[in-house]
């Protein structure tokens, strides 16, 4: 009690805005639709797991007098129910379709968001290539008027089924049997993998598989490092630099030129007190609003925020711009394990906010007052 | 009639106007008879004319419930009494029948002297009215009449707000009102036990949110009122005497001395007044139990907070105000906005709803030039906050107050079906039970089966038992015996005990026919020849020859005779008693085919 008053007082001078919310279940989605709504999902074994879009309250979509806007509640638009577990969400940009992913992973399903009710019902199922047993599918969306969902549990696995006619359009077409950690869709003809290892490709699907990557004949690369690894490409459309963040469960983050994949621009060791405990779980984003900026997450109840703009060199320790605590103090249920913070996103325009969630089911919205600032 | 019905009435869909029409085994209950605030027409009423085209509402129905004070609960219910007229019982909570009347005499103000209305409900309607009320108790069973009882639960998110319970015999309903899963500062939370009713119902509005917490709602008073102070500002919050001040009072006293703050905080003299009367109000409502559901403090007694005296307004330098009305359209509080109105510095906090007509809705609807009393132009340079600060529950506040109750079905209010499917499964799935979600007007019937408990006799089920056969969980057993009511007691005990009981005799019942039968032969012959046909026919039977010449098949008599003029005729006289009916019309029809013609 008296730590959680006294992290609120503090809080008035670290937030402009602040809300916390408790939802039914914890969610490792926050996958955004426009500019005002969010997907959740639960991701529990063995029960009915809800998928939610969200929107958000009006106080935080408004651009003036938010004054008088009293409105602090996220309203339920509309919510779904699946029968296996929700890992990953994402959203078919001008659709009403939603592709999720999970375990077991013999399956990506596909949804839709029904127009004259709130049900977000099941259409179909695109059958996974290779299933495993415990490892789920990474899905990333090629949007364009066919629509296309890239996914794969490894490199071999990878390929891209065209939404309506579940044709395969693309295929990596290697032996290489490498885990996936994530995907991403950069253009109408590029993506970039990123491996378990740390192994990080982008990848032209008009051409025959020849990835620009940052090993080379399976050496170098921060994998030499071992643990397990994220990475994120930031949007940079303004400055030139590093836009490729990869992300170690040890703490080291690395930020690579795409242009010259195999030279790290800087390499720094992030302020985390032990690895992540559950490297599934790491997540490393790029802020749409502020140059060189990205925030960490999944190593334990905090959201930590970097500006990158001053590193250079390897292995040097790096202190956050800005740390969120609030899912360590604000405890929805009172129970001894503190939270691990499962997925975070920026908002897309407002450059300071974020939406950040935990195993504990929190979800907070937070809007962080920059105190290096010249006001 | 085993059948619960339940109709919302009014126009519109969205909140603002509650009021429930329920039917349960033959009794007619009204819930809650709010106002619409949104409206200034008749619109702003519910229709009445649902419960009943052409009599008298005070036959109709059996009583009525108001849930809390909120206006959009019980604003209407002066205009339903005193002029569309109702002279029944009128049930509520001590504490709502204390301030109901205040505040709807404040709302009959601002209507009749700043809106200028005509037809509106007079001050001496409302007295009228609230001479109809019969104050509750919390979990206090309260007979409306012999056969219908009602009882309050705690709910929460105002003083003196319940839920409630009707029950007639076996069937009940659970209404909840507003309430709040989640602990307020000094009301604590919604509490009901597993009492299992057939209906629960409650209000949908909230059931698509999720709320976000109060801390978070707290932090931002806190902020605003931080932001305003340190600037040397100073903050105006007009509050309705009871309830909500006292929240705040109790949030800025906690953090004041955290925040190292040392701008004062003034409570105006008449708000002193008043909380008395509400502490006296809330000691009584609320008891042990509750009161340990939230923090153990006497919120009454503020260090940081002192009586404000109206020359303090003009002081300079930070200051925090509490003032009443809350709405800003008289009093104090209005004589402090304008004088703070012009400065950029200050603020002015709502913490509620205004009604139409008042300064309150005016800046919050965004105007900033006022036109005061001599058309006095006002311009409002101070910023305006509107805050939210009831406590309402929330989709996950719901699911929690449903697993409380165990209703065996969940009935929605004041929403649309279609945007509430999800809810609607949510709700089936997780609980098993049935969701309905009527639109305003339209009725929902919900079919009940009354369980009747009847109590058996032990002998009668010793006796039932001794048959032998084990009993089937599958299928029912038949059971013979005789029903016993009395003064709304039923029980089943053997025939020869409810007639001792009863001190009857019992009377035996026997039939006798007649079958003509030509034969020349003696009876004695005859006797055997009916008794050898039977013999061989009924295999399952019991048929014997008695030494004296009769016949009997179980416990049926035949006995053969002569007839008395025709010596070629013989009669047999078959006798039976009530209960060997079948048998004996069976031996009848087969003895009148005839008998074979075999040789003895």
């Amino acid at each position: 009690m008296e730590a959680a008053e006294d992290w609120l007082v503090e809080s008035l001078r670290l937030y402009q805005d602040f809300h916390a919310f408790d939802l039914s279940g914890a969610t490792r989605v926050l996958e955004w639709i426009g500019d005002k709504g969010v997907f959740v999902a639960e991701y529990e074994n063995l029960k009915k797991n809800e998928i939610l879009h969200l929107i958000l309250p009006l106080r935080l979509s408004v651009k003036e007098n938010q004054g008088l806007f009293p409105e602090r509640d996220f309203k339920v638009c509309h919510g779904g129910f699946s029968d296996t577990s929700v890992f990953d969400l994402k959203h078919v940009p001008d659709t009403r379709l939603l592709v999720t992913t999970g375990l077991p992973g013999s399956y990506l399903h596909v949804w839709q968001i029904t127009e004259d009710s709130d049900v977000i019902q099941a259409v179909s199922t695109i059958a996974v290539q290779e299933k495993e047993d415990s490892l789920w599918p990474r899905v990333a969306i090629f949007s364009s008027t066919t629509p296309g969902v890239l996914h794969g549990v490894r490199l071999s696995s990878l390929r891209v089924v065209d939404l309506e006619s579940q044709k395969t359009t693309y295929t990596s077409g290697v032996s290489d049997s490498e885990e996936l950690s994530s995907l991403q869709v950069l253009d109408t003809n590029t993506f970039a993998f990123c491996c378990a290892s740390g192994r990080l490709g982008l990848v032209d699907i008009r051409q025959k598989w020849a990835p620009s990557e940052n090993v080379s004949n399976g050496r170098g690369g921060p994998g030499t490092a071992g643990g397990r690894w994220c990475a994120e490409v930031g949007g940079k459309v303004r400055s030139p630099g590093p836009s490729v963040a990869i992300l170690g469960s040890n703490g080291q983050l690395c930020l690579l030129d795409p242009r010259d994949l195999c030279h790290p621009v800087s390499s720094v060791q992030c302020l985390v007190s032990a690895p992540s405990p559950d490297p599934e779980l790491l997540r490393v984003t790029w802020a749409p609003g502020l140059d060189n900026c990205l925030a960490i997450s999944g190593f334990d109840g905090m959201v930590q925020v970097y500006d990158t703009t001053s590193w250079d060199g390897m292995g040097s320790q790096v202190e956050p711009l800005f740390t969120h605590r609030g899912h360590i103090f604000l405890e929805g249920n009172q129970t001894d394990t503190t939270p691990l913070v499962t997925t975070h996103t920026w908002h897309p325009h407002k450059p300071r906010t974020l939406l950040s969630a935990a195993s504990d089911a929190s979800l907070h919205v937070w809007d962080w007052v920059d105190m290096h600032a010249s006001s | 009639m085993p059948e619960i019905r339940v109709t919302p009435l009014g126009a519109g869909q969205d909140v603002g106007r509650s009021c429930i029409l329920v039917s349960i085994a033959g009794k007619n209950v009204m819930l809650d008879c709010g106002m619409h605030m949104g409206f200034n027409d008749d619109r702003r009423f519910p229709d009445f004319s649902y419960i009943t085209r052409n009599g008298r509402l005070t036959d109709f129905l059996d009583c009525v419930i108001i849930s809390h004070f909120h206006l959009d609960h019980c604003g209407a219910l002066p205009y339903f009494s005193e002029m569309v007229g109702y002279d029944g019982p009128i049930y509520m909570t001590h504490p709502t029948q204390a301030i109901c009347p205040i505040l709807l005499e404040d709302y009959r103000k601002i209507a009749v002297d700043k809106k200028g209305e005509a037809n509106f409900f007079t001050s001496q309607m409302i007295k009228d009215c609230m001479k109809k009320v019969v104050a509750v108790h919390l979990h206090q069973t309260v007979q409306v009449d012999d056969e219908l009882e009602i009882k309050a639960y705690y709910a929460g998110h105002v003083l003196g707000a319940a839920m409630f319970q009707i029950k007639v015999g076996s069937e009940s309903v659970v209404y909840t009102g507003d309430y709040n899963m989640t602990p307020d500062r000094h009301l604590g939370a919604a509490w009901i036990d597993k009492c299992r009713p057939n209906l629960l119902i409650t209000e949908s509005t909230y059931a698509t949110t999720i709320r976000d917490s109060k801390r978070c709602r707290e932090r931002d008073f806190l902020k605003k009122v931080h932001e305003a102070v340190e600037r040397g500002g100073k903050v105006l919050i007009p509050v309705f005497a009871l309830g909500r001040a006292q929240e705040l009072c109790i949030l800025l006293e906690t953090f004041w001395e955290r925040m190292n703050l040392k701008a004062p905080i003034y409570f105006s003299t008449g708000l002193t007044e008043k909380a008395n009367h509400y502490y006296k109000l809330f000691i009584t409502w609320t008891n042990q139990k509750i009161r340990k559901t939230f923090v153990q403090r006497n919120m009454f007694e503020f260090k940081h907070i002192k009586a404000f005296d109206r020359a303090f307004a003009d002081n300079p330098g930070p200051m925090v105000v509490f003032a009443t009305p809350g709405m800003l359209h008289a009093g104090q509080s209005l004589q402090i906005f304008r004088k703070w109105a012009g400065n950029e510095k200050n603020m002015v906090i709502m913490p509620g709803y205004c009604v139409q007509g008042t300064v309150g809705h005016k800046i919050l609807s965004g105007q900033r030039k006022l036109e005061m009393e001599g058309r006095q132009v006002l311009e409002v340079k101070m910023q305006v906050e509107y805050m939210s600060f009831s406590a309402h529950a929330d989709a996950k506040g719901i699911m929690q107050l449903v697993g409380q109750a165990e209703p065996e079905s969940v009935l929605l209010v004041h929403g649309e079906a279609k945007k509430m499917e999800f809810l609607k499964q949510k709700i089936e799935q997780e609980f098993r039970v049935n969701c309905y979600m009527p639109a305003n007007g339209e009725t929902v019937t919900l079919p009940t089966s009354p369980s009747i408990p009847v109590g058996i006799s032990l002998g009668l089920l010793k006796r039932e038992m001794a048959q032998g056969l084990l009993p089937d969980v599958k299928k029912p057993r038949l059971l013979h015996g005789t029903l016993i009511m009395k003064d709304s007691n039923f029980r089943l005990v053997s025939s020869e005990q409810a007639l001792k009981e009863l001190g009857l005799a019992e009377h035996q019942l026997r039939f006798t026919c007649r079958v003509h039968l030509h034969d020349p032969r003696k009876e004695q012959e005859m006797a055997v020849r009916v008794y050898s046909h039977l013999k061989s026919v009924l295999k399952d039977h019991c048929v014997q020859h008695l030494p004296d010449g009769s016949v009997t098949v179980e416990s049926i008599l035949i006995q053969a005779a002569a007839h008395s003029e025709d010596p070629g005729t013989k009669v047999l006289l078959v006798s039976w008693t009530y209960q060997d009916e079948e048998l004996g019309s069976y031996l009848t029809s087969l003895l009148k085919k005839g008998l074979p013609q075999a040789s003895s």
